[in-house]
Formats: structure tokens, C-alpha cells, sequence
């Protein structure tokens, strides 16, 4: 009991060091690589060039950010709208970055601060943040790092896939992002239940209803319907931690 | 192929100042701490609304007048990321099952 009590006191003081970040960085770098696949097939099947998709996973590194402009790009949206529904999907970030701040050591400087804000993502943030030591630029840059590789070299890598494959089966790539998106549905719904049917539903019916019937501008439709399943969906889960 | 008349260079900077604000804002402001939680709540979920919209009607519209192998696209994709299938797993068994039906059709 004793020496549990002590291992666990030595390994709470244990300071983070670049070696940490890049084995914490390892799994996230593996799921990376293989959704960053499916971006660079994505990007090449709606002909975007291999330099601009690689360019759009270096500057913005954001999953469901970039999968949301392609989507918006290939479906002709106007660029205001465009930057809206970015802004809106990515407003989460605030408040991760929000709490990881409150984890960073006080003296770190603005060039560093603004690298670990740069690679505030999903998987990163729920890394660090259940990191029971005091964290440290080192360990965040490696972790980082490892993590923005995946990504980029993902992307590459997934677009070249893309050159090898046969005519016919180009026409069935135009599955893949909807296919990504449903997997991702699939999976929240097993994580939190049935209800995520219901939200996602929500905001399928609307954003049909409004581009089929209405006619109304695919940017536009696109956030009333996201914004309205929101609203719908934080009455339903209610009180539940998603 | 897109409506915006702007180069792509254009847009991928404007695409990456929307997701760079939103990740900039908490470093360097002391704002945050007030928001209150249901607005956080609202937030999370936020994404997982979205995907309904990312994924209806255009789905469908992409595969017109052969909808339907895009909607089994979607169910297959769905049911495989349910069952906990890496994603790009499920991406390739839709992409399969899609193609199949596209050649029934």
C-alpha cells in the first residue's frame, strides 16, 4: 500500500518531457493519418490540386472544419457563408482552449502560447487536459507535433490513393464524404444514444426542406439547420455530458 | 465547379482565420470564463448537429436519378461507425457498397 502511495506521488511529479508527448501523440498520429486519408481522396475526387488540399490541412488542421468547406466548396456556397459555418463549427475550441490555458505554466512566451493554440484540436485537448501534471511547452510541442504530422501526411497520402484508382469506381468516391460523416453519426449515436438520431434528423430534414423546397442558398440553410438541431438537441440531452 | 470566383489560395486563408479565431480567442483574452454553461452545453453539441445537414439532401443529389445508392451509402457507413469500425473502415465499405448498387441500377 505504501509503495502504491509512493509510485503514485512519483509519478504525479514526474515531469512531462518530449518523449511523453510524442507516445501520447502516437494514437492520435495513427487515427489522424487514416480520417486525413479520407480528406485527401475527398479533396482529389472534387478536384481541388494536391497542393491546395495539403495546404488546407497545414493551415487549418481541423477536421470536421475542413470536411464542412469541402462540402460547402463542392456545393457552391458564397465565401461569407462559408466562413460562418467554420466559425460556428469551430466555436468549441474556446472553450477548450479556455481550460487548457488555465493548465499552462504562467512564464511561457506569446510565440509559444500561440503554437499550442494553434493545435487545439478535439483529440489534443482531451489528451492534455487529463494530464495530471503541470504541463509544459516541450511536452505539448512534441504532442502536438506528432498529431499535425498524422494530419498532413495523411492527406498526401490519401490523395495519391486516389490517382491509383479505377474510372469506375471514382463515380462511387462521391460517397466518401457523406460516408464520413455517417460514421461519425454511427459513432456518437453508440456513445450517446438514440437521441443523436433524432438531432442529426433534425438538421437533415431542415436543410433538405430548405435547399429541395425553398431554395434557399446551401450556406445559409446549412447553419439554420445546424443552429436549430443544436437548440433541439441541448433540450433533449439536457443535464447529459457530451 | 464552385461558385466562388475567388482562387482556392484565397479561400483556404479565409477558411483557416475562421478556425484560427475561435482557437486564438482564450489565450488572449480573459472573456471566456463568463460565458455561462448552457451556452458551453449548446456548444458540444454543435457538431454532432451539424452532421445531419453535412449529409442530407446532397447525399442524395449527388447520386440523382440513382438516390438511393447514396442513401444505402450513408446507412452502410452509419451502421459500420455504430458498430465502432475504424472510419475509414466504414468509408470503404460504403464506397464497396455504393459501387455495387450504382452497377445494379
Amino acid at each position: 500500500m505504501k509503495s502504491v502511495l509512493v509510485n503514485t506521488i512519483v509519478f504525479m511529479n514526474k515531469i512531462l518531457t518530449q518523449k511523453d508527448g510524442f507516445l501520447d501523440g502516437f494514437p492520435i498520429f495513427l487515427g489522424y493519418f487514416s480520417t486525413a486519408i479520407a480528406f485527401g481522396l475527398i479533396c482529389r475526387n472534387i478536384n481541388i490540386s494536391l497542393f491546395n488540399s495539403t495546404l488546407i490541412s497545414m493551415t487549418s488542421f481541423a477536421g470536421s472544419g475542413q470536411f464542412l468547406m469541402i462540402n460547402l466548396l463542392s456545393n457552391g456556397a458564397l465565401i461569407v457563408e462559408l466562413f460562418i459555418s467554420i466559425l460556428l463549427i469551430n466555436l468549441r475550441y474556446v472553450f477548450m482552449g479556455a481550460s487548457l490555458n488555465q493548465r499552462l505554466p504562467k512564464n511561457i512566451t506569446r510565440l509559444k502560447k500561440m503554437i499550442v493554440a494553434f493545435s487545439t484540436t478535439d483529440e489534443i485537448f482531451s489528451v492534455a487536459i487529463l494530464k495530471p501534471q503541470q504541463l509544459n511547452f516541450k511536452y505539448l510541442f512534441s504532442l502536438e507535433l506528432t498529431s499535425y504530422s498524422g494530419w498532413v501526411l495523411g492527406t498526401i497520402t490519401g490523395y495519391i490513393i486516389g490517382i491509383a484508382l479505377p474510372h469506375n469506381l471514382q463515380l462511387a468516391l462521391a460517397i466518401t464524404l457523406y460516408a464520413m460523416f455517417a460514421s461519425l453519426w454511427g459513432c456518437e449515436t453508440k456513445k450517446h444514444g438514440y437521441k443523436i438520431i433524432i438531432i442529426g434528423l433534425t438538421s437533415a430534414l431542415i436543410n433538405s426542406f430548405f435547399i429541395l423546397i425553398l431554395n434557399i442558398a446551401i450556406g445559409w440553410s446549412f447553419v439554420i439547420a445546424m443552429l436549430s438541431a443544436t437548440i433541439i438537441g441541448s433540450f433533449l440531452l439536457r443535464g447529459e455530458h457530451v | 465547379m464552385f461558385n466562388i470566383n475567388l482562387p482556392m489560395l484565397v479561400i483556404v486563408i479565409i477558411a483557416s482565420i475562421a478556425t484560427l479565431i475561435p482557437r486564438f480567442i482564450p489565450y488572449f483574452t480573459p472573456l471566456i470564463d463568463k460565458i455561462p454553461n448552457y451556452i458551453k452545453e449548446m456548444l458540444s453539441i454543435l457538431p454532432i448537429a451539424a452532421l445531419g445537414a453535412l449529409i442530407f439532401p446532397f447525399a442524395l443529389i449527388d447520386f440523382n436519378p440513382n438516390w438511393i445508392a447514396g442513401l444505402i451509402g450513408v446507412i452502410i457507413a452509419f451502421i459500420f461507425g455504430y458498430l465502432r469500425f475504424n472510419m475509414i473502415v466504414s468509408i470503404l465499405l460504403s464506397v464497396v457498397a455504393t459501387y455495387l448498387i450504382l452497377m445494379i441500377l
